[in-house]
């Protein structure tokens, strides 16, 4: 992945089923914190700290609009999500060569 | 633009072979934590045809598709549409190849693609930024939601 590594793994940020909710509210448009806020059964605040762990990870950024701020998906996101179905392919090449070579043909 | 991911690698046995393992095979080698439900006995089922399902069975019975087979070639390639949500219009493609290489190796060549451009019908998808999300999210949030990748530790 190009540019500077994020401070939290984008795979952990997605661990919380809230911070996946707000990546699938963001993937249909931008929206700001109270915007989240409503179309999710958790509290303003909270929501406020799950956006401030997705920003850790790489995966969401925030933009001042007037008075409010808008958060919106980062675009480099797409490349560490892409960059870990890499990864699941390496695991899976590598425990299918392991099964492959030592197993005969089943008749 | 995002590109197709693609990788290579030997392996040393024939071609036919190769192709049993990776189709007839697969819930014994394909990592459990990678899976939509991520339980530790998930069974993966593919279905030798065009048309046939690639799908996942919990111990509980519960089934998770993941796509469908488009093209059928064995021993040398199979295709299928890879969609771990119920619409075909995210699914991308993956791209198997087995090449006998003599010497009882066979080389495999995997390629998923198509990141982009897939459900041209919507306008929602004109945008790349969103479209290469919505394509790519299904994936991992499926994957996020079923376990860690085993290649990620804690120190």
């Amino acid at each position: 992945m190009a540019g500077s590594t994020p401070a939290r793994d984008p795979f952990d940020a997605l661990g919380d089923p809230n911070r996946r909710a707000i990546v699938e509210l963001l993937a249909g448009g931008d929206r700001s914190v109270q915007q989240l806020a409503d179309a999710l059964p958790i509290s303003r605040p909270a929501v406020s700290r799950h956006l401030r762990l997705l920003k850790e990870a790489g995966l969401v950024v925030e933009e001042p609009r007037g008075t409010r701020r808008i958060y919106r998906l980062h675009d480099e996101g797409v490349a560490a999500v892409r960059g870990y179905l890499e990864r699941v392919w390496g695991d899976a090449a590598a425990r299918f060569r392991l099964i492959a070579e030592n197993t005969t043909p089943e008749q | 633009m995002i590109e197709p991911i693609r990788l290579a690698f030997d392996v040393d046995c024939p071609a036919d072979h190769a192709f049993d393992v990776w189709t007839g095979r697969i819930s014994a080698w394909w990592p459990a934590d990678h899976t939509v439900s991520g339980e530790a006995d998930v069974a993966v089922v593919l279905e030798p045809r065009p048309g046939g399902r690639i799908f996942e069975r919990t111990p509980a019975g519960i089934e998770h598709d993941w796509g469908e087979i488009v093209t059928w070639e064995p021993p040398s390639r199979f295709v299928y549409l890879w969609h771990l949500r119920r619409d075909r219009a995210d699914a991308t493609e993956v791209e198997i190849r087995f090449i006998e290489r003599g010497d009882e190796t066979t080389r495999v060549e995997i390629e998923h693609r198509g990141w982009e451009a897939l459900g041209a019908d919507g306008e929602a998808w004109r945008d790349r930024n969103n479209g290469g999300w919505a394509t790519l999210l299904p994936h991992f949030v499926a994957a996020a939601a079923g376990g860690r990748p085993a290649t990620t530790r804690s120190p």
